[in-house]
């Protein structure tokens, strides 16, 4: 990517991939390991999606949200959920204030879910009601304050963070605001080596530098010219019927919802374990996720390669499991790659 | 990374790219054809031989069960390959698919092949056509696919190499046969009358075939004959062995003809013994009528196995081999019931009519089973023509059977009674009006005569 460049200019693929190199070198600098969910969050952030975050506490979620703002040179927010954080405490609300004429009137004042890159730290924590305000602004990009609707600024990038082992107090997020989530990038305790390698660059005196990969002037279109190259990438037919066959397959044999199923598809495991599988927004965080690795991968179409390898973090959070599988200690994970194993061999 | 391209140019790369994928799916659909025909071949070969060594080693009945079983299998095999070779045929996707897997493209032909079908085009297609054609020597048809002759080359040859061997050792298993048959040589056979199993014979099946027996047993055998078709009319059983038989003769017909024998059959010379003494000649039929018969016994056929071949036909009898010490009747009317039954006992001593001696009711059965009465039998087309029938034809009259009962048991049950309805029908203008009978006056002389009669 060259800074002669202009914003209305489609980047090249070239251009898509090295641009994205160069975010992820940029947030290694802060991060370090994860390499796989830093390229998670970034293929979520140009496939146009936004992220759920899991991770014990101390892996690095916020550090990671915040690098990814800097190195991006776009607006973040972050709201830390709590459980009386209120909708208005995200969306904005309309204040009395006093004009220049010294009349007073309401004013809207512009919560914090008004930038490009908003961290909902331990979204968990906060109360349906408030989780709920996120729904809008992360599915249609737009806020609704007192019958007033206030579009949002794009790119518009969420990611909600978890903490999966501090359950008291908590409010499990509901299905629906889950399958708004394209990806759930679940954050790794570090390894020996990496842990070493985050106290050497945490505790000294030096910090890391972040250098924007963007100007911030520019930035904004050339993120969303990346996320439109990305919707270009070409799905074959044949590639959208595999995403289409792997989503069906995640739905249980016995569930109402699905009508006619392909049985053969359908795993044991799927029909013990899971209660209702994904959504067909599962589908469509099948395909982007494709497109971006596709791109990375220098290639202007997806292959099945591709649609496997975002699977798990695509489907996973989607997959209501039942009651045995939390006896069993089975992970959506694992029905994932159950499901994917079964399509494989009915292909072959 | 691969420039962009545009124009004329894009769709050049583009032809060269489905012509390689055109190239391969030709390949691809001509490795299926041949995996067909080679199958078609081997399932062929391989149920010719099988029906040859069945016709060779095996007796009728085994080789209609075996030929059976091995038809049925072959058209299952051969529906199965058939099906095979129409699911292993390659559309351009396919092929493209095919060499995207094997030289590792990344769906980058499958996507190109169904976009061109599909007609969707984004700004990065001439991306993908000029990536696609920097990685054409990779999807050279030759190198995704090596092989020219398709894998099932080897069933066809395993079929031949199976001939190869089996059609020997059974032609050689026949000669051997062969020569110890004519070792043996003698043609002719002893067989009890009770052991002697009626079957008919198949059309055409001149059988050379001379009974010799004294008289009184070939009376019995005229009788034997007569009550085989007689239960053969009834159905008793007859059916299923009438299709029985007739499916062996099929087989055994088969048989012959895949074994190459010549129509010139051994002279059978069938003669027969009677166990029960004491027969009365003059009276034949009394203490035989209710002898059991042992149906069934292969061993007492009338039409006796071939030495050589298992229930071969046999070549019809000559008169001039008769035995000269038999009686007149019996010879004259044995000759009609041996013939009748070298023909396939089909008891048409009737067809000739000059047949009239003493015996002759018994040569040609009842008169129930004259002519076409008994043709069924066997179906020869030698009887279907024999004396008419002497019952009365249908022409001749009838009888109308009329459900009645007196009128002294009343009507209760009886239903009611129908009542034609009064139909008044205009007379014919033509017709002359119902004229009362003139009394005539009665002569004279006859009126004391008229008297008498009324006194009585």
């Amino acid at each position: 990517m060259t800074q002669t460049q202009t914003a209305l200019e489609m980047p090249t693929v070239g251009d898509f991939a090295r641009t994205f190199r160069r975010i992820q070198s940029e947030i290694h600098k802060a991060i370090i390991g994860h390499e796989q969910a830093v390229e998670q969050l970034l293929s979520a952030l140009f496939a146009g999606g936004h992220v759920l975050i899991e991770g014990v506490p101390g892996t690095g979620k916020t550090t990671l949200v915040k690098t990814l703002g800097l190195a991006l040179n776009l607006s973040f927010n972050r709201i830390q959920f709590t459980v009386d954080l209120m909708p208005a405490d995200i969306t904005g609300t309309r204040v009395i204030v006093a004009g220049e004429d010294g009349r007073r009137e309401f004013s809207f004042q512009p919560g914090p879910a008004f930038c490009h890159i908003l961290l909902g730290d331990e979204i968990n924590r906060a109360t349906p009601k408030t989780q709920s305000a996120l729904l809008e602004a992360m599915a249609e990009l737009q806020v609704t304050v007192s019958g007033t609707t206030y579009p949002l600024r794009p790119p518009y990038f969420v990611m909600a963070t978890l903490n999966p082992i501090e359950m008291e107090g908590t409010y499990p997020l509901p299905e629906a605001q889950l399958d708004r989530f394209l990806f759930k990038v679940r954050l790794a305790y570090p390894e020996e080596d990496n842990l070493v390698r985050i106290i050497t660059s945490t505790t000294g005196a030096e910090e890391a530098k972040i250098a924007p990969v963007f100007h911030a002037d520019e930035a904004p279109e050339r993120v969303e010219a990346l996320k439109k190259l990305v919707r270009e990438v070409i799905a074959a037919p044949a590639m959208e019927q595999y995403a289409a066959r792997i989503v069906r397959a995640t739905q249980p044999d016995h569930s109402r919802y699905v009508g006619d199923s392909v049985k053969s598809l359908h795993d044991e495991m799927v029909n013990k374990y899971v209660m209702f599988g994904s959504s067909p927004r599962g589908a469509q965080a099948l395909v982007l996720g494709a497109k971006v690795r596709a791109l990375l991968d220098g290639r202007a179409n997806i292959a099945r390669e591709d649609v496997e390898a975002v699977a798990v973090s695509a489907l996973a959070h989607r997959i209501m499991l039942n009651y045995a599988a939390h006896s069993d200690g089975i992970e959506a994970a694992q029905i994932v790659e159950r499901v994917l194993k079964s399509v494989r061999a009915a292909r072959s | 990374m691969p420039p962009s391209v545009h124009g004329p140019r894009a769709q050049e790369k583009l032809d060269v790219i489905l012509g390689q994928v055109t190239g391969l799916r030709s390949r691809l659909n001509w490795l299926a054809a041949q995996h067909v025909i080679y199958l078609l071949f081997a399932i062929g070969i391989t149920t010719a031989v099988v029906f040859f060594a069945g016709a060779v080693l095996l007796t009728p009945m085994q080789f209609l069960v075996v030929g059976i079983v091995t038809a049925i299998a072959g058209l299952y095999a051969l529906v199965l390959t058939l099906r095979s070779g129409w699911r292993r045929r390659s559309n351009a996707a396919r092929a493209a698919a095919l060499a995207d897997d094997r030289a590792g493209l990344k769906g980058r032909l499958t996507t190109i092949v169904q976009t061109v079908s599909f007609g969707r085009r984004s700004v990065l297609w001439s991306y993908l056509v000029e990536d696609a054609l920097s990685h054409r020597e990779e999807f050279v048809p030759r190198q995704i696919e090596r092989r020219r002759i398709a894998r099932s080359w080897w069933a066809p040859v395993a079929a031949m190499a199976l001939a190869t061997v089996l059609i020997p050792l059974a032609r050689s298993h026949h000669k051997l046969k062969m020569a110890a048959a004519a070792q043996g040589g003698d043609s002719d056979m002893t067989v009890d009358l009770d052991d002697l199993h009626l079957r008919p014979a198949e059309p055409g099946d001149k059988t050379g075939l001379q009974v010799r027996a004294d008289s009184a047993t070939m009376a019995r055998l005229r009788e034997k004959m007569a009550r085989e078709g007689e239960a053969a009319t009834r159905g008793d059983g007859g059916k299923f062995s009438g299709l029985l038989n007739r499916a062996r003769n099929l087989a055994d017909s088969v048989q012959s003809k895949l074994r190459g024998d010549s129509n010139q059959k051994q002279r059978l010379t069938l003669k027969l013994a009677d166990n029960d003494a004491g027969l009365d000649p003059s009276n034949p039929r009394g203490p035989d009528l209710n002898r059991n018969t042992r149906h069934g016994d292969q061993a007492g056929q009338f039409k006796r196995d071939n030495p050589v071949d298992d229930e071969a036909t046999l070549p019809p009898i000559d008169d001039s081999l008769r035995e000269p010490d038999a009686e007149p009747s019996a010879g004259e009317n044995g000759d009609a019931a041996a013939e009748s039954g070298a023909r396939g006992s089909t008891l048409n001593g009737a067809n000739d009519p000059s047949h009239n001696g003493p015996d002759d009711d018994v040569a040609r059965g009842d008169q129930s089973y004259n002519g076409g009465a008994v043709h069924g039998i066997g179906a020869d087309p030698d009887s279907l023509f024999g004396e008419a029938s002497k019952s009365r034809m249908s022409t001749e009259g009838f009888e109308i059977a009329i459900e009645a009962r007196p009128v002294d048991q009343g009507i209760k049950g009886a239903g009611q009674a129908y009542l034609p309805p009064k139909v008044h029908t205009p007379l014919n203008t033509h017709q002359e009006p119902d004229e009362p009978i003139a009394r005539a006056a009665v002569p004279p002389d006859d009126r004391t005569t008229i008297e008498r009669v009324f006194e009585r």
